[in-house]
């Protein structure tokens, strides 16, 4: 920025880095938290536009404001808001300025500082945090561009780089394998051998995958009755589970069993009657509940718990090498962010528009024989300087360093002072 | 333009089919970057599409030329084959809204309709039992036919590559982009019952015209033709039987390991009666 009163970008936050899980559940807002939040921060004055983002791993209040004294005003805020301890609250958060917070948005946008290297989902709710904002009315020309470049910036790192291909929970990784043998996974059948915790939390995955014909079969029917209830899966009779197996297209083994539910025979006899179409094995049990000798059966594909993880850690290593790319992808978005950014200051803008309407006066003045043009460039020259006078004292005169940059884009956008 | 010699066609004058193969490499490079595009079925089955037209428009001039079908001079038969390939390849793309093969497969269509253009064209004038309809049909059913199974062959490949990853857990951009075993095996079906079927017509096409031409009852590359037939009938019925996945995928690979031999070998060293000279 050229002046020292113009108005940065800042970054309050605290995330799974710094702040404990119980700290950030007292900072991480709600929708309609968010929504009042916003109009208290810019209601009084401390930042002229701000955004909150607010994940299970992260709240961030981004401000347009007046450098470190405007960071003092948000933390008291907060701390005030939340009846928390400022210098906790200090101690465990982070603050960025200037470049250094656009960029932290920015590879929050690309999941570059998620938990799970590259998730996707935080892309959704940095999205989500502009719309709010901007329904909310905090969030004007800067922090809206600020966030649809973030938007960009991390769509961008996930199409030209691999970081989030490689699936890295265990049930994810078993659905897209499961999804690469049959094509149209939705229209399969799984069968959850099995009713504890985590069939529970695969059925849930099959659902958010898309699965729809769930079958559950367990020892105590009561339990499977429950579960199935929970959510709209069919139960089997455990005993029925060798005449079940041939309409299974993917089973999953999680019981407590001491010897495997399924042998080699059972799952011959099935793909014999599947006439070999293919079957999907996932033991998620231990001991194992699908005898490790099913392995062999011609077009059947079994993976344990011990593989997948295997696959979960290769994936999150080659997540890591894709690192240095998003980095640069994203420094890109950087410079070109702050390209705009850097125009806006009310100087810059000033300047643009006196190139432009000086060309317009070459081109005019150009249009007379050349012994008149000399007597019309001083009249051109008065012209230019009276028109520009009282709106350049305007924008300069603006207190408020949010609607200077305001006023300095709608300048820019009229005259279309971008263009070149 | 001056009219060139009955016969034979210089390499200069294949502009359509320079043509064509600029317009699949331009496929080629659309269908790499599409496999890191996540939707739709991208640019390259309409540059296919217009190469194929580009190169119909070459071997129709080539016809023209040739008084006949451009099967008879070596670049003409594999301007032939190329397109055939290109042909192919669209009703696959069309039929199984799958792109992802594109990549694979388009390198073929290429490498052939470039041999096609660089391969001479001359030809001795055509002898009497190289002519007719039937003869014309003939032959360039059984080149759609070895078409069929070349798309065959590299879907086979396809299926056993992707086959290998999810074994293995490979979760990585080839898995990602690959179609899914249960499409491959479609795609394969589909081609494998068309290039079944176009075959039987040829041969039976061919039997027909050779009883007035040959003398010899039987010859070596239609004994080969009728083995190739069993190969691929055996496979079908496989699919079918619970044999479907790898297996299958192994036995299209040795059929047209057969298919490139009768192409070959048998064409050069067994076949006394298919040579016509």
């Amino acid at each position: 920025m050229s002046d020292g009163s113009e108005a940065q970008i800042l970054v309050l936050g605290w995330n799974f880095r710094g702040a404990s899980g119980v700290l950030r559940e007292r900072v991480a807002f709600s929708s309609d938290e968010v929504r009042d939040g916003l109009r208290r921060l810019t209601g009084r004055g401390l930042v002229s536009e701000s955004v909150i983002v607010s994940t299970c791993h992260r709240s961030e209040i981004y401000g347009l404001g007046d450098g470190e004294r405007a960071g003092d005003e948000l933390a008291r805020f907060v701390s005030e808001w939340r009846g928390l301890d400022r210098a906790v609250l200090e101690q465990a958060g982070f603050r960025r300025f200037g470049a250094d917070a656009v960029r932290h948005l920015f590879r929050v946008a690309a999941g570059l500082d998620s938990m799970a290297l590259g998730e996707s989902e935080v892309l959704g709710q940095v999205r989500q945090a502009l719309s709010i904002a901007r329904e909310a009315g905090s969030s004007r020309g800067v922090l809206h561009r600020l966030f649809e470049s973030a938007v960009r910036a991390g769509k961008r790192v996930r199409t030209e780089t691999q970081i989030s291909v490689h699936p890295l929970s265990i049930a994810s990784i078993a659905v897209e394998l499961a999804e690469k043998v049959f094509g149209d996974l939705p229209q399969r059948r799984l069968l959850l051998l099995g009713a504890g915790e985590t069939a529970t939390l695969f059925a849930r995955h099959a659902l958010e995958a898309g699965l729809r014909d769930l079958r559950i079969a367990n020892r105590t029917a009561i339990h499977a009755e429950d579960l199935a209830g929970r959510i709209g899966a069919r139960v089997l009779a455990w005993d029925e589970l060798a005449h079940e197996l041939p309409s299974a297209d993917v089973v999953v083994g999680t019981t407590a069993s001491p010897a495997p539910v399924v042998r080699r025979s059972d799952v011959e006899a099935a793909m014999r009657q599947r006439r070999g179409q293919p079957m999907f094995f996932l033991d998620l049990a231990m001991p194992p509940d699908i005898d490790p000798e099913v392995r062999g059966v011609y077009n059947v594909f079994t993976y344990d718990l011990d593989g997948l993880e295997e696959v979960a850690a290769e994936n999150r290593r080659r997540r890591s090498r894709e690192i240095p790319e998003a980095e640069r992808i994203l420094e890109e978005e950087l410079q070109r962010f702050l390209g705009w950014y850097g125009n806006l200051s009310v100087v810059p803008t000033l300047t643009d528009l006196k190139r432009r309407l000086e060309k317009i006066r070459d081109e005019e003045v150009g249009r007379f024989p050349p012994d008149e043009r000399e007597r019309l460039r001083p009249l051109a020259d008065s012209l230019i300087a009276r028109l520009l006078h009282e709106p350049l004292r305007r924008l300069k005169a603006e207190k408020d360093p949010g609607k200077r940059m305001d006023r300095a884009e709608a300048v820019r956008h009229l005259f279309d002072l971008d263009k070149e | 333009m001056r009219a060139w010699r009955r016969g034979s066609i210089p390499a200069s004058m294949h502009l359509f089919g320079w043509a064509a193969v600029l317009l699949y490499a331009a496929a080629e490079a659309l269908a790499v970057r599409d496999l890191f595009r996540p939707r739709g079925l991208g640019g390259a089955p309409i540059l296919v599409g217009a190469g194929l037209a580009a190169q119909f428009t070459d071997l129709t001039i080539t016809a023209r030329t040739l008084g006949s079908v451009p099967y008879r001079t070596l670049g003409g038969s594999m301007a032939l084959f190329g397109w055939m390939l290109g042909l192919a390849y669209l009703v696959l793309v069309l039929r199984h809204r799958e792109r992802a093969v594109g990549p694979f497969l388009i390198p073929f269509i290429l490498l052939f309709s470039v041999l096609g253009v660089v391969f001479p064209s001359h030809v001795a004038p055509a002898g009497p039992s190289t002519r007719g309809t039937v003869f014309a049909f003939h032959v360039t059913l059984a080149m759609l036919a070895y078409a069929a199974f070349a798309l065959s062959f590299v879907l086979s490949l396809l299926y056993l590559i992707q086959n290998r990853q999810i074994r293995r857990g490979r979760t990585g951009i080839l898995f990602a982009r690959l179609p899914a075993l249960d499409v491959i095996g479609r795609m394969n079906r589909t081609s494998v019952t068309i290039g079944l079927l176009v075959l039987s017509v040829s041969v039976v096409l061919g039997v027909a015209w050779a009883r007035r031409v040959w003398t010899a009852p039987v010859d070596a590359k239609l004994a080969w033709a009728l083995v190739t037939l069993l190969v691929y009938g055996v496979l079908l019925w496989m699919d079918r039987r619970g044999w479907a996945g790898p297996r299958v995928a192994l036995l299209s690979i040795v059929g047209f390991i057969l298919v490139l031999f009768s192409y070959t070998f048998v064409n050069l060293y067994l076949s006394h009666s298919h040579v016509f000279r």
